[in-house]
């Protein structure tokens, strides 16, 4: 990639996400979606404790928003995007200019950062103004898990992109397994109110090392007897998150060059006719 | 100079459906040339092999002296293309999308001055996706155009236009090539828009180029014959001709004076040419 194709990408990045903020609807869907929702489920069991501790489900909770909303992101946004660009011939217009397809890439992952960045916020702001939200106790970890759990997923979710048939179908595909990935993970509920064979499916997924990693940066150490092996097992975390970033990044580029390279007019045609069809 | 582009016995299969059968072409620098072909003709397929987003079954093209297959960022920038669907960006500003695909280029043409070319001024601070069809494939044309390239492709271009906006594209089309000696590959259905438009004209039946030239030449060789009709001995009498004014002649040789209910049909050009993709087909 050269430098050119960079700097427009992050051009482009920022200038879908500001459509994205003046996109009305789009704006009241987060706004209710995250925000919304984080604050009523602190106003109805906020209060109440995670069984054998004395964390409160107020503290837990953000921290299984802030998981869930990289997760999300990356893995439901994203290959949705990719797939709605695919569909309306976005991607086949960068591959007419030079230098397009890094551009528009670099572009994707601006966008996609900028909305984490914006809705991880909107979470912090709402619990605090909610109350019963912590503020982390161990910044540095906060980052480096942010971060790291995003560098596991964003490749990940670009290849998922690459093997939807359509934007259409990408939320029925999807929906479902992370609604499941939400429940078994340990971000909504504690990880150890599952049976063991769940538990020991859970880890096999980012997510609940995200929101384990968060829950350290977060929560006392009282937190502890809820968690698996009461440790928070941050190496493991580290490990975990970066194994899963170098799948998706072996996966991903095989994935979106044959993606692109396959993009032509007569296949958009195509497509869209089945789309109008269906 | 070498030709902008040359094909030779390009052939392109889809499983067991063979597309095209062996076609030649050879577009000068500086010329419109219009692909003329009926719906499924190839037009697309063949358009798409030169543009390098698709790899040909067999033969020998050459695109701006590269094989598109091989094409590298460089070779792309000298290409502008308008394909035949699209409805990217539908969220960004008119002003906005033109301006952000013209940074991939070295010398990109000024943003407001192209959309006053198109006829989109009005429209600049519009959404995308909230133009009118017409608008929208003014919009395609102007970013076909906003890297100055070299050679042209439009893929149906005109699909949607009345009749203003379709006289106004042809003369916007003639300004890019005389005064920027822009090369221009469009398809089209459309026969009258190929004959008023192009410089010359291939018409893509069959899987080949069934004809070839100016629109005189092309004229002349898709010409059908003419059906000359008369009475003799009660009854109507016909022959078909390429040369009906030599037929009449005789006839008039033979009844020796105006022959009966005489009547010469010489078919139009689109007749014409409806009568040559029926047969290539
Ligand atoms: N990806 C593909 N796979 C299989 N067959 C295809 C594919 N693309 C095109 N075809 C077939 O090849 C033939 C030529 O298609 P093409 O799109 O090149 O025609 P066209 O001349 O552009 O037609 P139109 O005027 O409708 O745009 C058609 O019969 C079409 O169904
Ligand atoms: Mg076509």
């Amino acid at each position: 990639m050269n430098g050119r194709a960079l700097r427009i990408g992050i051009k482009r990045g920022w200038a879908e996400h500001l459509q994205l903020l003046r996109n009305r609807r789009e704006l009241i869907t987060t706004l209710i979606g995250t925000a919304g929702l984080f604050a009523l489920l602190l106003l109805w069991i906020g209060d109440e404790q995670v069984k054998g501790t004395t964390v409160s489900s107020g503290m837990f909770m953000t921290t299984g928003f802030l998981a869930f909303t990289v997760f999300s992101n990356a893995l439901m946004t994203l290959p949705m995007a990719l797939a709605a660009d695919r569909e309306e011939g976005t991607l086949l217009r960068l591959r007419t200019v030079p230098g397009g397809i890094p551009a528009y890439l670099v572009g994707r992952a601006v966008t996609l950062l900028c909305q984490i960045a914006v809705q991880s916020a909107l979470i912090l702001a709402t619990g605090v103004a909610v109350g019963g939200a912590p503020l982390p106790h161990d910044w540095p970890a906060l980052l480096w898990v942010l971060l790291l759990g995003t560098v596991a997923v964003v490749p990940l979710g670009a290849a998922i992109g690459c093997l939807l048939p359509g934007p259409k179908t990408a939320g029925a595909v999807l929906g479902l397994p992370m609604m499941g990935l939400m429940v078994t993970s340990g971000v909504m509920l504690p990880v150890t109110y599952m049976p063991e064979a769940v538990q020991w499916i859970a880890q096999a997924f980012p997510l609940y090392w995200q929101g384990l990693g968060l829950r350290a940066a977060f929560l006392p150490d009282a937190m502890l007897a809820a968690e698996i092996g009461g440790s928070w097992r941050l190496p493991y975390v580290a490990a975990a998150l970066a194994a899963w970033a170098v799948i998706g990044m072996l996966l991903a580029p095989v994935l979106v060059r044959r993606v692109t390279r396959r993009e032509s007019g007569s296949r958009l045609a195509e497509r869209q006719l089945t789309a109008q069809a269906s | 100079m070498s030709a902008a582009v040359s094909v030779r016995g390009l052939r392109m299969t889809y499983g067991t459906a063979e597309v095209l059968r062996g076609v030649d072409l050879e577009i000068r620098r500086g010329e419109i040339f219009t692909l003329l072909g009926p719906n499924g003709a190839g037009k697309t397929t063949t358009i798409e092999i030169l543009e390098g987003f698709r790899n040909r079954s067999a033969g020998e093209v050459s695109v701006l002296g590269s094989d598109p297959e091989k094409g590298s960022d460089a070779w792309r920038a000298r290409l502008g293309i308008v394909l035949q669907n699209w409805r990217d960006h539908n969220k960004w500003g008119v002003r906005e999308i033109v301006a952000h695909l013209g940074e991939f280029y070295d010398d990109a043409r000024d943003p407001d001055d192209l959309l006053a070319a198109v006829g989109l001024t009005g429209q600049a601070g519009q959404q995308v996706g909230r133009l009118s069809g017409g608008q929208r494939r003014r919009l395609d044309v102007a970013l076909g155009i906003v890297g100055r390239p070299e050679l042209l492709f439009l893929d149906e271009p005109t699909t949607g236009f009345d009749p203003e906006a379709r006289q106004e594209f042809h003369l916007l089309l003639n300004r890019l090539a005389s005064d920027d000696g822009m090369t221009v590959l469009l398809t089209t259905h459309d026969l009258v828009e190929a004959e008023k438009l192009a410089h010359r004209t291939a018409i893509l039946a069959g899987g080949r180029i069934t004809a070839c030239g100016t629109p005189a030449e092309l004229a002349r060789a898709v010409q059908a014959p003419s059906r000359v009709r008369w009475l003799e001995d009660g009854r109507e009498q016909a022959v078909t001709t390429d040369d009906p004014s030599r037929a009449a002649w005789e006839l008039h040789e033979r009844f020796g004076g105006p022959v009966p209910g005489l009547e010469i049909r010489r078919p139009s050009l689109e007749e014409s040419y409806l009568e040559l993709i029926g047969r290539a087909a």
